[in-house]
């Protein structure tokens, strides 16, 4: 016995050392619990196995303080102003006190910090809300209930039905037969079909006993399998139980968020837990997103800086050989030349001027910039009309600083199901026999009694892979791999055909109330290259019947000549195409004993065949039974769009963008949405991949594709002078792309002339392929929009990412930027809030551009009138407070109410919205000519007043006084210049500020501050001079208004030119949105699709199930009688 | 109903701020508001320019420079750096009666006063008159704290630099000389004589500046600037308070009497008349220019013509930009406007 244990060690060893060679170096011991725990302290992390806790939040109470300064010290500003503040504190060199920039730099450090902080905090909780759901653990043979973050790799899991799934687990047996079990992977890829996995046979023998404790507590395998990775389709790894080695694939495998369904208890070995699994592996870091406005103002900020630098340069050397000249001579100042050396005081001067002319670069904007984000997404979250009351879920803005972008979208990139569609499938109508049975009509079709009618239910009822469960004993569920299939079941059950359950080699129907058991004969399974499915049954009474359904085109070639009805039922099948109806077409043909059987026996044969042309074989045998059909009928299902989806594409295609979009749903289900939500019209051409390469192909990728819409334009119809082509493009297409980069540009240009792009079968990474595709090729700005964990990796690529709060799921709003509960809503977020953010915040840019520029650059003027010495024109506390109050809460009620139209215009006048787009105000010719107008402000700030005082007895002070006022003056005129909408905060701003002015002023001159501190308050009783000066005020008057004329003048010429349009947009009010495309066709466009998100193989599982659980059926009768909820939408 | 309310607490709040519905004043800004705007904007502008450009037309204005820099010059002599107190005088005329009160400037060009680190260079807390500073001056005063290791009171360059040029004006009747009485009180600012500046609360004034050497050009300590008034003393004098204010631009003026007493209350009558000054400030080394200045005010202060002409300009460039946007207006939109 000793010796067989050893021999058993060896043989694992040497096992382990194999699997070690293969890149397996990942091992789990089941019921072991002594895995090395990953822990950390600080910065330290030892230990391999990280525990099952998620940490998103990134703050202890140690750390926040070192962490977040050292975060908002990489912000070049931030760094920027501590410097400031530095040189500021030596004195050889401070030009202002120390005390003006670290005022200013703690607000904006604390505001920051505190802001980061709740962020932190929220996480925590959502991380301990997370971390704190309940398990079922295998503890000393005895499942107990456990906490999330208390699983350990190791530990053996118990799974209920509909439980998260907390870890990535080893299925090791279930509750079903075969240990199959079900899993819904939509927090993962966003499909909501289910999928199986099934446990491996020897774990499944072994383990499945009652009461299952004893097993698998005793159950001591070991699993090798490679590194935590990111892929989640795919897994390696061995199970070495009882000295035998078990390969493992992803079929074994149940990850981490999704979610188990159907199955009453799956059993699993916990394999990745926490960051290690696919999951977490796959969420990638948050990258921090910064909008295209925030990075042209940097980049001005950034050649403000350089200027200043520049500006500090020359003055330092006018400084220099201003004190060599000094120097020459004997008089007052020449003692005040440091050192003696002309050099050294202007290397000197050249770091003063720095500090003085610093206000240049607005610190007090990166703080109000935040400010007004904040404020906007607050917008965004309180407004009603996008507040979704059925789910009491308001719009979020996630991210905070992303506003203005929402203003300027070139491209929307969609997901599909669940995004533009409901995911919800209802059967709408059907022709049977000719006869179209549309809404209302149910009743009739139920008491309809010919055979043809009939047989059509039957084969909706018999024809499909849908399996059936007792939930209740009321009416079976239909648990169906695609929706297509589950509401062709749905529908059949309401009209009386209720399908009740299968086993392996029958199907149970209750025909009107009357239970009938077919033989399931064969099922000839859907591909994507077949389209179509069959059944082969054996009737009650007999006969052999193939129900046979599939799409239109390939269904009609297969029928048998002269088949009645036919005419009429292509009318049908135009008629439902046009009113974007998924049609499928549903045949029958009844099948002579003879050619059964010896069709059966060379299906054997082929079957057992294990060469690869197997399938081609099987293929051409399902084929020769698919012949001779007989056309019963039509169905029509409608795939439900979301509320307003066809609107608000059209009203977003007026105002300019390019919906494009991304499914990984098949062609012609893509192509049909497309058509429904009025993405495509019914005159658009649609550009495949072949005619596609052909023109990206050609010398001249432009005119050949010219050259094509122009052919199509006169083959089709004259008139249509727009004519309009969409691309539609497939997965393994766009993989093409990566092996010609150079397409890319090329592609992106004639995008940008189509309608659309629709791509189909593309997987998440290809989605977000696409998005950096278009990023990199147009400069538009990009917005996605999805509701999976499919959509996440787009969400994340594209400038602004969208995620709707779907009724599951969640993964798409946990990393989007911004969550809507309706597709409509977007319209609201892009053409009102997106409008408004972005106009507000491109004039609150340029304003404060202007603003600090024409304050600041002054001194470069007095430069030359002061022998270059950094005097600075102001009184310190008025450089204070000029940005902070004097002009800050006008500028803040610009960007928090002005309003130019007001929302319903917006989403009137969506062209209002090209602006945005186009960069128009805020592109860097815009910012320039705001800096241009602002070195015009600042010239104009110092030389009338240097005219009016030069050669007067009037004293520095009271000539400051006169500057700070005019430079007020100036800003609160351009800020009125500006300001359209006036509500009450705005004026209370107005005349708070300007108030302030005086008041402050003259406290900051009044002789009790002066008594406290001599020093800091050396202009005391300046103002009570100068506020009573009639001189100082002319001045200030003049100044002001001569340093606005040309912005003023500019908006007059403006209003004048363009007053007429502007106009239109107040004064009209009652104008409806029109869908641009009305239904005329000319053309008949049949559009079938079929089993939308359905894979093939789904009958494979269907028919190798041996029994099925549910083989009761309490109550047939109640079925037909029960659920017209169904029929109620009909 | 209860319990429908509690599931909304999402709800947002249906106010008008958070709706962004606030009443509003849209001014909708039109060619009608625009154009007489900027006509109106335009009058009233060439209206105050007018005022000015009359008041000061009104003001006169006497300028005599006295640096000496040309040879005929009576103050040529003076101008050699190696003078000492040396004394110059100044003949002129007046025509006709310049009107009263007349205000008598000294004026300085090319003078930096403005320079940063000479306009630092002085302590707040020991001209406020805080004896702790006497003995102890600011570093700020650098390169005038200390002289021969005694601290200087009043430390600093402004102080320093004093202007010390003294002037007595004669009318010369008959050939006789008839003095000008000038008044030198309260030319100061009321704040710089009564807060601003304070002498330590020392009497007599001298033992405040005990251990204290008097400012290296000063020919007199502090405590004796003024020999006739013992209360014009120490940092209260008006002559220093005038130079402690210093001039925002380096050509300027500084009030150095009025004229208002006497016979001479009505103005300077026309006559010839002989201006001596005791010439000690070198302007020279930097090629300044000294001058005195006679001159009447009006509400506007001194004579100023730039003010009254820049808002002519102004003024006027309004009423031309109202014209020009009326015939843009009229070409391009007036068919469409009815």
């Amino acid at each position: 016995m000793v010796e067989h244990n050893s021999e058993h060690l060896s043989l694992h060893s040497t096992m382990v050392k194999e699997s070690f060679k293969s890149g397996l170096t990942w091992e789990v011991k089941a019921n072991s619990r002594k895995h090395k725990q990953k822990k950390s302290f600080l910065c330290l992390h030892w230990g391999r196995y990280a525990d099952n806790v998620v940490r998103s939040y990134k703050y202890s109470p140690l750390t926040f303080l070192p962490l977040t300064l050292f975060e908002q010290f990489q912000r070049a500003a931030n760094l920027y102003f501590l410097l400031m503040v530095v040189m500021q504190c030596v004195p050889a060199i401070s030009s202002i006190p120390w005390y003006i920039t670290i005022i200013p730099l703690t607000t904006v450090l604390t505001v920051r910090g505190l802001k980061d902080l709740s962020n932190d905090m929220a996480r925590r909780r959502s991380d301990s809300q997370i971390n704190s759901r309940p398990c079922d653990v295998l503890i000393s043979q005895s499942f107990n209930t456990v906490q999330w973050k208390d699983l350990c790799v190791g530990d053996v899991l118990r799974i209920h039905k509909d439980q998260v799934i907390p870890a990535d687990l080893l299925l090791l047996c279930s509750s079903e037969p075969h240990s199959l079990c079900y899993v819904e992977t939509a927090d993962i890829d966003g499909e909501t079909n289910l999928k199986y996995r099934q446990a491996l046979s020897a774990t499944h023998n072994e383990l499945t006993s009652h009461p299952s404790e004893e097993a698998l507590s005793a159950f001591d395998g070991v699993v090798l399998c490679e590194e935590p990775n990111n892929r989640l389709y795919s897994f390696r790894g061995q199970l070495q139980w009882r000295g035998k080695c078990l390969l493992l694939d992803s079929e074994h495998i149940l990850l981490r968020g999704t979610v188990l369904r159907n199955t009453d208890f799956a059993y699993g070995l916990a394999i990745y837990t926490g960051a290690d699994t696919k999951i977490l592996r796959n969420c990638g870091k948050l990258k921090v997103k910064t909008t295209q406005t925030e990075k042209v103002f940097n980049q001005v900020v950034i050649g403000i800086v350089l200027s200043v630098l520049l500006a500090a340069l020359l003055l330092a050397i006018g400084s220099g050989v201003f004190s060599s000249q000094v120097m020459s001579q004997t008089g007052v100042p020449s003692a005040l030349v440091v050192n003696g050396n002309p050099v050294y005081t202007g290397f000197l001067i050249y770091w003063s001027y720095i500090i003085l002319l610093s206000p240049a670069m607005p610190i007090a904007l990166y703080i109000s910039f935040e400010m007004i984000h904040t404020v906007h997404s607050l917008f965004i979250g309180w407004d009603l009309e996008m507040y979704w009351q059925p789910a009491d879920r308001p719009a979020q803005a996630r991210n905070t600083s992303l506003n203005e972008e929402l203003g300027q979208v070139g491209y929307l990139l969609s997901d599909k199901t669940g995004t533009l569609t409901q995911n919800r499938l209802l059967f709408r109508q059907c022709c049977i026999a000719g006869e179209i049975y549309a809404p209302g009509l149910v009743e009739k079709l139920r008491g309809q009694q010919c055979p043809l009618s009939k047989q059509f239910l039957t084969a909706l009822a018999l024809c499909h892979t849908v399996m059936a469960e007792w939930k209740d004993g009321e009416t079976p569920v239909y648990q169906a791999a695609s929706p297509d299939e589950e509401a062709l079941v749905g529908a059949a059950r309401e009209l009386g055909w209720a399908f009740l359950s299968r086993t392996r080699d029958f199907l149970v129907v209750s025909e009107l109330g009357v239970t009938r058991q077919y033989q399931l004969l064969a099922l000839l399974d859907f591909t994507s290259k077949r389209r179509r499915m069959s059944v082969l049954v054996r009737e009650p009474e007999g006969g052999l019947k193939l129900y046979c359904k599939g799409a239109d085109i390939v269904i009609l070639e297969r029928l048998q000549k002269d088949c009645p009805y036919q005419e009429r039922i292509e009318r049908a099948l135009e008629l439902f195409a046009e009113a974007c109806l998924r049609t499928l077409c549903v045949a029958v043909r009844s099948v002579p004993e003879a050619s059964w059987e010896q069709w059966s026996q060379t299906l054997a044969e082929s079957a057992a065949m294990t060469t690869c042309d197997r399938d081609a074989l099987l293929e051409k045998l399902y084929d020769q039974m698919e012949r001779d059909l007989q056309l019963l009928g039509v169905t029509a299902i409608e795939d439900r769009l979301q509320e307003g989806v066809p609107e608000t594409i059209a009203l977003l295609q007026e105002a300019g963008l390019k919906v494009w979009v991304l499914t990984g749903d098949k062609k012609e289900t893509a192509v049909n949405i497309g058509y429904s939500c009025k993405l495509l019209d019914p005159d658009t051409r649609l550009l495949e991949w072949q005619e596609l390469r052909q023109i990206l192909q050609s010398p001249d990728p432009q005119v050949s594709f010219f050259k094509a819409r122009q052919t199509e334009l006169w083959a089709a119809d004259k008139e249509m002078a727009g004519a309009k082509t969409s691309v539609v493009l497939t997965g393994p297409e766009l993989a093409e792309f990566d092996q010609r980069p150079e397409w890319g540009a090329t592609f992106m240009r004639l995008a940008e002339q189509c309608q659309s792009v629709l791509c189909c079968r593309v997987t998440p990474a290809q989605k977000s392929e696409i998005v950096k595709l278009v990023r990199k090729h147009t400069g538009s700005i990009t917005m996605s929009i999805g509701d999976g964990a499919n959509d996440v990796n787009m969400i994340k690529t594209a400038h602004v990412g969208v995620g709707l709060a779907g009724v599951e799921g969640g993964q798409a709003v946990q990393n989007a930027d911004f969550a809507l509960s309706q597709f409509r809503f977007l319209q609201r977020l892009l053409l009102v809030h997106g409008r408004w953010s972005y106009r507000r915040i491109s004039n609150f840019l340029r304003y404060f551009l202007f603003k600090t520029c024409s304050f600041a650059l002054v001194h470069i003027w007095f430069g030359i009138f002061n022998g270059f010495s950094a005097q600075s024109l102001y009184e310190t506390w008025f450089i204070a407070l000029y940005t902070v109050s004097y002009t800050a809460f006008p500028t803040m009620c610009l960007a928090i109410f002005e309003q130019d139209v007001s929302a319903e215009s917006s989403l009137k006048f969506p062209e209002l919205y090209k602006c945005g787009p186009r960069q128009e105000l805020s592109n860097p010719l815009m910012l320039s000519l705001s800096l241009l107008q602002a070195v015009y402000s600042s010239l104009v700030l110092f030389f009338i007043p240097f005219g009016v005082f030069y050669d007067t007895a009037v004293d520095f002070q009271t000539m400051a006084v006169t500057v700070a006022m005019a430079a007020t003056f100036a800003a609160t005129i351009e800020i009125v210049r500006l300001t359209r909408f006036w509500t009450k905060f705005s004026i209370a701003a107005l005349c708070v500020s300007v108030s302030m002015l005086f008041i402050c002023t003259r406290l900051c001159h009044s002789a009790r501050l002066f008594q406290s501190s001599p020093v800091d308050y050396v202009f005391i009783g300046v103002s009570d001079k100068a506020f009573i000066d009639p001189v100082v005020w002319l001045t200030a008057l003049l100044t002001a208004w001569t340093a606005v004329l040309p912005s003023v003048t500019a908006q007059a010429l403006n209003v004048i030119l363009t007053a007429h349009d502007k106009h239109k947009v107040h004064i009209i009010t009652n104008q409806p949105v029109e869908l641009r495309s009305k239904f005329k066709r000319g053309t008949s466009l049949r559009r079938s699709s079929y089993a939308i998100s359905q894979d093939a193989g789904s009958g494979r599982i269907v028919t190798t199930r041996t029994s099925f659980h549910s083989t009761v059926l309490p109550g047939h009768e109640k079925v037909t009688a029960s659920g017209t909820d169904q029929l109620g939408q009909l | 109903m209860v319990k429908q309310e509690q599931e909304l607490d999402n709800r947002p709040d249906n106010t008008a701020f958070t709706q962004q519905r606030l009443p509003a004043w849209q001014p909708m800004l039109s060619a009608g508001i625009i154009i007489p705007g900027f006509v109106l904007i335009g009058l009233a502008f060439i209206g105050i320019g007018v005022a000015l450009f009359v008041t000061s037309r009104s003001i006169q204005v006497l300028e005599i420079d006295y640096t000496g820099v040309a040879q005929d010059s009576p103050c040529f002599k003076c101008s050699d750096p190696n003078a000492k107190n040396c004394m110059c005088t100044m003949e002129f005329s007046i025509d006709s009666l310049f009107q009263g009160p007349v205000f008598f400037y000294y004026g300085l060009t090319n003078y930096f006063q403005n320079y940063r680190r000479y306009g630092v260079s002085k302590d707040a807390n020991q001209l406020s008159g805080d004896l702790e500073y006497f003995t102890n001056p600011s570093d700020d005063c650098a390169p005038y704290v200390y002289d021969n290791n005694k601290p200087i009171v009043p430390c600093g360059s402004v102080a320093n630099s004093m202007f010390n040029d003294t002037f007595k004006l004669f009318q010369i009747v008959n050939g006789a000389r008839k003095q000008v009485p000038l008044d030198g009180k309260g030319i100061a600012w009321w704040t710089d004589y009564n807060v601003k500046y304070r002498n330590p609360n020392v009497t007599p004034l001298r033992n405040a500046f005990n251990g204290t050497v008097k400012p290296v050009f000063w020919s007199r300590p502090a405590y004796e600037l003024d020999p006739t008034d013992p209360a014009n003393n120490g940092f209260i004098n008006q002559d220093f308070l005038v130079w402690m204010r210093r001039a925002a631009l380096p050509n300027f003026r500084k009030l150095y009497r009025r004229i208002t007493e006497g016979d001479f209350a009505e103005g300077l009558p026309a006559g010839n008349y002989s201006l001596e000054i005791a010439y000690n400030y070198p302007v020279l080394s930097f090629d300044g220019e000294k001058k005195v200045v006679f001159s009447n005010v009006s509400w506007m202060g001194g004579k100023n013509e730039f003010l009254g002409i820049a808002y002519l300009v102004i003024g006027s460039l309004c009423v031309v930009m109202s014209i020009v946007m009326l015939i843009v207006y009229a070409k391009f939109k007036f068919p469409e406007e009815d």
